[in-house]
């Protein structure tokens, strides 16, 4: 047969399982990080603060195969650098666009929004997750694949203040619904993990107390559900999803 | 002994007589969806018998898991001015798609055997099919300028071969499990069920699971085998194969695209029988006794035309004599051909 070129062996696409996981330096990102190591997941892991990401990496469980690629998702060569690290490591079953911008802190009103930092929010927020996803997309369909885009219910709740942050994440939101409905080879998933105690969620409300929100540890349960169960694509809350710790 | 394929598609040679074709839905000859016929053999036993489709929760036994098709199928003939039209079979990983190029010819479409690498078409709506390369002597890995589901799901009609002869809405080629649209033809096993069935099925204390399989154009030649098929076995279907079988029960596939996405699964190298996996499978079932059947035990299919690849899939249950003898009687008595025919239920 002529120009048939090749296509995956079912055995090639069961060695390994492969994550890529952006921001995975701290909060909810690195308790995701943990529990898919702990799962044996390889991994490529992403951050912008370089020594923070190393640490977190020398702290995760497990001996699979894990790629530390510190820099900033905005960056296109950064983007690049992830999905050839992606490929080294067999290719991606897993994405998760975890990392993201909370916009201005303190958090301003839309009506004096500084245009420039609502810019910076989107790029991080909508536009490289989007860019991200493009290019590890033929890889994922290959592997019958997953993308997993973290929200909030700032996206669809009026959070005076999260007008920036909210509307970057609406838009993550309504381009992860488009895709879901464009791919029916790759699963898309967009979950609001709900309110943890993490450095950003800190700096929404700065100098306040937030010791009473939950550890993003929390929620890994409601995560793994999702991803070792396959469910199927779709807007999910943690909240909602009780795991059953049934093996697979 | 291993069985010589060559010989086993002589074996299923036979003549369809064009008055055992359905040529409509059965609502159109006043027959409900489920009221349509069932040949059921069993292959221990040697036998046959006939049966309509509603008797089937009659026919299973408590304990026994039917898998399922969630593919839905879409509209995915899209006519050119000019007389020419593309069917869009199968999606590949980097964007391409399987197309079929044919022309108008009789009630429906006849093969096109042109086309060119890098040709262009333009098709209604702006948008531009890029031919690429020959994959296939029938199919063409090709470009579409925008997102093609969305784009079949405004602009595409039901692929429909000469022997239906009208066309008929989107909702005749749907079935009851069709829930992820991406399927070129029907998996019109399923078509039979109803809810009523299902209910009694569910009442007799008969389970259900989902598999997806994207099933593409139907329109082979009689030699050429199946090309990949994107295809989904979850992991909570993977978990009841292996349990029903564990506990005695039977895995009876609801179509021939449920076999080969369950015994592409069974291949899939995970510590279970059945291992939830997904992706491309280029997996070909047939009666070779180093190829058996690992997941599945029975089978509901409908009936296959002469020297179809998946009259090869059908001896893996039946064996060639019994199928043989099947075929014959389904011609005997009447029964109908194609995706708004009759039934044929495989039992072990």
């Amino acid at each position: 047969m002529c120009g048939r070129g090749p296509l995956p062996s079912v055995n090639f696409m069961m060695n390994t399982k492969n994550a890529v996981i952006t921001g995975a330096s701290r909060g909810l990102g690195l308790a995701l990080a943990r529990a898919l190591a702990a799962d044996g997941w390889s991994l490529v892991i992403d951050a912008r603060d370089g020594e923070a990401l190393r640490a977190a990496a020398a702290g995760l469980p497990g001996g699979a195969p894990m790629i530390v690629l510190p820099g900033d998702v905005t960056d296109p060569a950064h983007r690049d650098d992830i999905a050839r690290a992606a490929a080294d490591l067999g290719g991606p079953d897993l994405l998760i666009n975890n990392a993201g911008t909370l916009g201005a802190s303190p958090l301003p009103a839309m009506a004096d929004y500084p245009i420039g930092e609502l810019r910076a929010a989107f790029e991080a927020n909508v536009l490289a997750p989007i860019a991200l996803t493009q290019l590890l997309l033929p890889a994922l369909r290959r592997r019958g694949g997953a993308v997993l885009n973290i929200t909030s219910d700032a996206a669809v709740e009026p959070y005076a203040g999260w007008g920036g942050y909210g509307a970057a994440k609406a838009a993550l939101e309504q381009a992860s619904n488009v895709l879901s409905a464009e791919e029916n080879l790759v699963r898309v998933w967009w979950v609001d993990p709900g309110d943890l105690r993490t450095q950003m969620h800190q700096l929404a409300f700065p100098g306040e107390d937030i010791s009473d929100r939950p550890l993003p540890d929390s929620v890994v349960g409601a995560f793994r559900k999702i991803i070792n169960e396959r469910l199927p694509s779709g807007r999910y809350r943690a909240a909602e999803l009780v795991p059953t710790g049934v093996p697979s | 002994m291993s069985l010589d394929l060559a010989d086993a598609r002589v074996a299923l040679d036979f003549v369809l007589p064009a008055e055992r074709e359905a040529h409509e839905p059965p609502e159109a000859r006043g027959v409900p969806r489920d009221g349509v016929a069932m040949l059921v053999s069993r292959a221990a036993a040697g036998e046959i018998s006939h049966h309509a489709f509603a008797d089937l929760p009659a026919l299973l036994l408590p304990g026994d898991l039917l898998v399922v098709n969630t593919s839905a199928t879409v509209p995915a003939a899209v006519a050119l001015p000019g007389g020419l039209a593309v069917h869009f079979s199968t999606p590949l990983p980097d964007g391409d798609w399987l197309v079929e190029l044919r022309a108008a010819g009789g009630p429906a479409t006849v093969p096109y055997a042109g086309g060119s690498p890098g040709q262009r078409l333009e098709l209604p709506g702006g948008a531009v099919l890029t031919l690429a390369t020959r994959f296939t002597p029938r199919l063409w890995r090709a470009r579409l300028s925008t997102a093609v589901l969305p784009y079949l799901l405004r602009r595409g009609e039901p692929i429909r071969y000469s022997y239906v002869r009208r066309p008929w809405p989107i909702e005749a080629y749907q079935t009851v499990f069709g829930t992820r649209p991406g399927s070129a033809e029907m998996p019109s096993a399923s078509r039979p069920f109803t809810p009523a069935v299902v209910a009694a099925l569910v009442a007799r204390g008969i389970t259900f699971a989902p598999v997806t399989l994207h099933t593409g154009v139907s329109s082979l030649e009689g030699d050429e085998d199946p090309y990949p098929e994107p295809y989904d076995v979850p992991p909570a279907t993977a978990r009841l194969v292996n349990l029903t079988r564990r506990h005695g029960g039977r895995v009876i596939a609801v179509g021939t695209t449920v076999v080969r996405a369950l015994e592409t699964a069974a291949r899939a190298g995970g510590p279970r029988p059945v291992t939830p996996s997904a992706g491309w499978t280029e997996h070909i079932v047939t009666p070779d006794p180093d190829n058996r059947l690992l997941a599945v035990d029975g089978l509901i299919t409908g009936l296959h035309e002469p020297r179809s690849s998946h009259l090869r899939m059908l001896a893996a249950f039946a064996g060639l004599d019994l199928l043989g003898r099947c075929y014959t009687a389904a011609i005997d008595r009447g029964y109908l051909w194609h995706e708004f025919g009759d039934l044929h239920l495989l039992l072990p």
